[in-house]
């Protein structure tokens, strides 16, 4: 049912309406206005003609984004299922420890990450000290940039679920118990299926930062390991006519990449109302 | 009934953040036995269940099933089935998956959980519902859900928490008269809990009746209803006129003022007692005839008789009779040795007053000045 909103309501609402059509649907306009026009302002496909080159980058982008946000689920939830049933003392120190790295700028926590990996990094020292002469080579590999994508938005995946672990009312588990369900039956049967919501947001919240990435793969794929980010980036800082325009085209892709995802995720909730109506 | 001992709770003690729920509670329920919990909200009994089922461990005391401890088997383990007080019912499964639930686990051939979930469905009236979710359910069907999901598993115990509270009267006695059924048919052990007295000595071979974390009475519900041990019991089961009294000798109760001929003996010489009469056990005569009399304050038509109350020297007692009396009238009462029950003194005692200030809610409030009667009827 729908309420009028009083004159007042909808004042308030104007700031807010500002806000959006100045920086999110204004820029996104540009961006449709360059992908679809050349260095001369006039009206051309070219643009979008030429993403064809760079479809092995996104392949790659996709499959790093899938990988690090499957890795991050597997490992996300057993800790979030962890944490949500121990005790409250427990909780929070564990929530602290998981936030604690939130609080620094993600550069910094990717630059720790290079530190930590170098060819004169700890781990390669370390190994040195133990004996080993060639350099192990971590920095410039898939392996580095999907680790860092781990490593910084693994949180992300973490939180929701954890959230919706802790609201799962504890009668669902007596009735799975009382029925002859084991503690780990239980998991499979009923927790998981009732935490779906929570899976899905963990999801969206990890592939979408790991798709658009440029960072990452720079700092970690030490140049060699080219991402969709990067390619947008430097399209942008080159600066030149006509790189503008194809930057353009690229982001709307990523942008159609991005939507399609949040809509098989929503998709997905829709299928399973049973978890969000607890 | 066989008279296996299938279950036993021994010296059952439980706290919850230094309050003490469970009292060194002792008992015993026999293999095919329908036992029913019956007491006041709070008494204890969801904790009695949860502590059979094991979600709950006890702080003292042992849990026996078949003569084997299980305090430390956990509730998957345990060869029991709930039918919870909120259902609990799982939200991302339709009503046939809920119901299905235990005998998947159990690795019961499709076919078979197809008959048997399909019968239990037709038994709770729930046929035509099995693709619903819980949630797009009413209360009661969902309590019907709730019912079958525990049943169809044919467990050798059926925990029952207050199965049928969120039923209407008519569907409510039908569900009784099933699950009375059934019980008899398969011979499952139902422990039962209710708060409803009627429910308790209509369905049940042995109730239990407890207050505030303690067993005050078990016994058939005859027993129950005929033999109150103390006057909580008397108060809560059915209606009771309880009053103070004393035996002066065996088979002599000195109450209201006058000295009757009871049955009961056993008790010192003047001893103090509680008696408890029940209306229907009164009968109206002429004041002539009467043991006691007293004067009529209200009369109530209830269909098949009257229930009125009669103030004798102050205390108000509820009567049933069938023939109508008039307000104001006085009348006399006249009551059989065998009416007159006589009850030891107990930490309950003198916490039910009379009917002065009875409503349809049952609000059995003392009014002082009752009381002071009826202490002065009992000198
Ligand atoms: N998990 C718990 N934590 C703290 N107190 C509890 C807990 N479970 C029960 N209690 C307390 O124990 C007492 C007995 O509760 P219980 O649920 O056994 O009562 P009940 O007889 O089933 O009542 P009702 O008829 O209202 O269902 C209550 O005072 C309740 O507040
Ligand atoms: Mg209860």
């Amino acid at each position: 049912m729908k309420k009028k909103l009083s004159l007042l309501e909808r004042m308030a609402a104007v700031p807010h309406i500002v806000w959006i059509a100045l920086f999110i649907v204004g820029p996104m306009l540009f961006v449709l206005y360059f992908a679809f026009t050349d260095k001369n302002n006039q009206f051309s496909f070219s643009n979008i003609g030429q993403l064809g080159n760079y479809s092995h980058i996104f392949l790659l982008s996709v499959l790093f984004a899938l990988i690090a946000t499957a890795v991050c689920l597997l490992i996300g939830y057993p800790l979030a299922y962890f944490m949500a049933r121990s005790k409250p003392s427990t909780q929070r120190i564990l929530m602290i420890l998981l936030m604690l790295p939130m609080w620094v700028s993600l550069l910094i926590r990717t630059y720790s990450l290079l530190v930590l990996l170098d060819n004169g990094g700890l781990i390669n020292s370390l190994l040195k000290a133990m004996g080993r002469k060639e350099p192990l080579k971590i920095i410039g590999t898939g392996f580095a940039v999907v680790l860092g994508m781990i490593y910084d938005f693994l949180p992300y995946m973490v939180l929701p679920i954890y959230t919706s672990i802790s609201k799962l009312d504890n009668r669902y588990l007596e009735a799975a118990a009382d029925l002859g369900c084991t503690p780990v039956g239980t998991i499979f049967r009923v927790v998981l299926p009732l935490t779906v919501p929570g899976i899905l947001s963990g999801v969206t919240m990890v592939f979408v930062p790991s798709i658009s990435t440029f960072y990452i793969s720079q700092k970690l794929g030490g140049g060699k390991m080219e991402l969709i980010g990067d390619t947008i980036e430097r399209q942008f800082k080159q600066a030149t006519a006509n790189a503008y325009h194809v930057g353009a085209a690229l982001s709307l892709v990523m942008m159609i990449l991005i939507l399609i995802s949040t809509l098989i995720m929503n998709k997905i909730s829709d299928g399973d109302e049973g978890g969000v109506l607890v | 009934m066989n008279q296996d001992v299938l279950i036993k709770l021994s010296g059952i003690t439980k706290a919850f953040d230094g309050e003490t729920v469970l009292d060194n509670m002792d008992l015993e329920i026999h293999d095919k036995e329908f036992v029913t919990l019956l007491g006041p909200s709070g008494c204890g009994k969801t904790t009695t269940l949860r502590i059979i089922g094991g979600f709950e461990t006890p702080d003292a005391g042992d849990v026996f099933f078949d003569g084997e401890r299980i305090n430390d088997v956990p509730a998957y383990k345990r060869q029991v089935n709930t039918v919870f007080q909120r259902y609990a019912l799982f939200p991302h499964l339709n009503v046939y998956d809920n119901v299905a639930f235990g005998l998947r686990l159990s690795h019961v051939p499709k076919a078979e959980i197809e008959t048997r979930v399909k019968e239990m469905l037709e038994m709770t009236g729930l046929r035509g519902f099995e693709a619903r979710k819980p949630s797009t359910l009413s209360g009661g069907q969902q309590q019907r859900v709730a019912i079958a999901r525990a049943l169809v598993n044919q467990p050798r115990v059926l925990l029952l928490d207050e199965p049928l509270g969120a039923l209407d009267l008519k569907l409510r006695k039908d569900m009784q008269n099933e699950l009375k059924r059934i019980q008899h048919a398969t011979g499952i052990t139902f422990i039962y809990v209710t708060h409803d007295q009627e429910e308790a000595l209509s369905m049940s071979d042995t109730v239990v009746v407890m207050s505030r974390g303690k067993i005050q009475q078990i016994g058939t519900p005859t027993d129950i209803y005929n033999e109150p041990v103390n006057a909580f019991v008397a108060d809560f089961i059915g209606e009771s006129n309880i009053l103070d009294g004393i035996m002066i000798a065996d088979k002599q109760a000195k109450f209201a003022g006058q000295t009757f001929v009871c049955v009961d003996g056993g008790f010192e010489p003047n001893e103090p007692v509680d008696i408890v009469i029940r209306p229907e056990d009164v009968d109206v005569v002429p004041v002539e005839k009467g043991m006691l009399a007293g004067k009529v304050s209200s009369v109530t038509f209830k269909g098949d008789y009257y229930e009125i109350i009669v103030d004798i020297r102050g205390f108000k007692w509820m009567i049933e009779t069938s023939d109508y009396v008039a307000p104001e009238t006085t009348i006399g009462l006249s009551i059989d040795p065998d009416a007159i029950h006589v009850m030891k003194k107990s930490e309950y005692s003198g916490m039910f007053g009379d009917y002065s200030t009875f409503s349809e809610e049952m609000d059995h409030l003392s009014d002082p000045d009752a009381g002071q009667g009826a202490e002065e009827a009992a000198e």
